[in-house]
């Protein structure tokens, strides 16, 4: 059986769809408890779905912005896995992220031939474990929550946690984007380079040169995607 | 004020069960794939293996895993907390659905009806965002057999691009961190590849890095201020 018949099989649909029904459940039982709670506080029918309103066309523009990542995932680990992992923690990227970290592990590379059954099984494993990570804190600590966050911002700076948080990501991401360009330019090839550049450069120009455009600021990171892989394309054919 | 907490505190129990028995079912779902591609297909990874990729998601998402939850208590509330962190998106579109609700309904955020509207505004934003996430993947799936080669050739610079359109998008926050970031990844990488180490150790190393490079930044400013 071919990776690509296997990672679309009807069963790995089924499979997944358990989460996104999980998701859609929680979001109809926290709407109906909200509508509930605000009819029975008196509040005024056209203020609350006023509110309703307004956060349904908020919720629009950035829930387009993740189509290419959506895309180019499909490609790589196929479409129930990336509508499940999309649906549910963590944005696009950490899931990309998390699979080239476990494709490294078997010594694959997403989006390759290299990436076989077992790379992307581990890939699974690792979004799986990755998200139980978030769901275990948020259902132990939410309902004592308050208490929590007194003591940790009582015992430590608060900016040193925020850049610890953000030392991590940095060094992650520092990682994934050497690990993608210096083997490949140690062997005096540029193209990826060249992709990195251009992406990174066209981010740099929307969100600086660009800035007061919010609706392309949304769309920053999909649009710099692009222009880094279609012009690599084109210059190196 | 006294009328308004026992309600507050009766919603907020009600927001507290749907909350734990929602999480609870999405965690034993998150694992439905992998225990299926064992079932149907025979494939799992030894339970070493299993480890050591939970050692690896945990070593670069493990601060995030506890702090961000709590980070993002404050504004998210109760019932924005099990949503958000379910749904994932947090910052990009549960909180802006969430305050836009509260803005519009004309309520103050840490009111009960406060409270009330970040509900109804994040609960709502679910269902808008999976409608449009499940739109994608279905046309997705019809249109990607169809592109162009050109476009196919391309997908070979997908990871480059997007891990350097992040990089940016994160160290334009942080110049010092920012350059400090990839100046010291881009050594590691390259004395790493020179020794052949593994990849894993690798991971370990650099994202360890990342946080140093902050600490010294830290430590320096903080003298600074002192000085």
């Amino acid at each position: 059986m071919e990776l690509q018949d296997i990672i679309n099989s009807p069963g790995l649909w089924v499979a997944s769809s358990i989460m996104v029904i999980a998701v859609l459940a929680q979001g109809v039982i926290f709407l109906r408890a909200g509508l509930k709670e605000a009819k029975k506080i008196g509040m005024e029918r056209e203020r609350y779905m006023g509110g309703l309103r307004s956060a349904v066309i908020t919720a629009i523009g950035p829930s387009l912005s993740p189509v290419i990542v959506l895309l180019a995932l499909i490609a790589v680990i196929g479409a129930p896995t990336t509508w499940m992992r999309l649906n549910d923690v963590g944005a696009a990227r950490t899931e990309l992220a998390v699979i080239s970290i476990c494709s490294t592990m078997v010594g694959a590379e997403p989006g390759t031939a290299s990436f076989g059954l077992k790379a992307f099984n581990y890939s699974l494993w690792g979004m799986a474990l990755n998200n139980v990570g978030w769901l275990i804190v948020v259902l132990f600590t939410t309902h004592n929550m308050n208490k929590i966050v007194e003591k940790l911002y009582v015992k430590y700076d608060p900016k040193w946690i925020r850049l610890l948080m953000g030392g991590t990501i940095i060094g992650l991401v520092a990682f994934l984007l050497c690990g993608q360009i210096t083997a490949p330019m140690l062997k005096g090839q540029y193209p990826k380079l060249v992709a990195a550049l251009i992406s990174g450069g066209s981010m740099l120009f929307i969100t600086r040169a660009l800035s007061k455009h919010q609706r392309l600021q949304e769309l920053a990171l999909g649009i710099s995607m692009v222009a880094g892989m279609l012009l690599t394309q084109a210059i190196f054919g | 004020m006294g009328i308004d907490f026992t309600a507050g505190a009766d919603f907020n129990k009600k927001l507290f069960q749907m909350g734990i028995w929602t999480i609870g079912f999405a965690v034993v779902a998150n694992f439905i794939p992998v225990i299926y591609m064992w079932l149907a297909y025979g494939v799992i990874p030894p339970l070493s293996e299993i480890f050591r990729i939970w050692g690896m998601v945990g070593a670069v998402y493990g601060v995030s895993w506890i702090i961000q939850p709590i980070a993002f208590f404050g504004v998210l509330g109760m019932s924005g907390s099990y949503i958000g962190w379910l749904a994932g998106s947090v910052a990009d579109i549960r909180l802006p659905a969430a305050s836009m609700a509260q803005k519009v309904a004309k309520v103050e955020s840490g009111t009960h009806e406060g409270d009330v509207m970040a509900t109804i505004g994040a609960a709502s934003s679910v269902l808008v965002s999976a409608f449009f996430v499940s739109l994608f993947t279905v046309i997705g799936v019809q249109v990607i057999p169809y592109f162009p080669k050109f476009i196919v050739s391309s997908f070979a610079y997908i990871l480059p691009s997007l891990f350097a359109a992040m990089y940016l998008e994160i160290a334009r926050r942080d110049i010092r961190a920012g350059l400090g970031g990839i100046v010291v990844g881009l050594l590691l990488t390259i004395i790493g590849l020179k020794l052949k180490a593994p990849g894993w150790m690798m991971t370990v190393i650099i994202v360890a890095s990342g946080v140093v490079v902050n600490r010294v930044l830290y430590v320096h400013d903080k003298k600074k201020v002192k000085a």
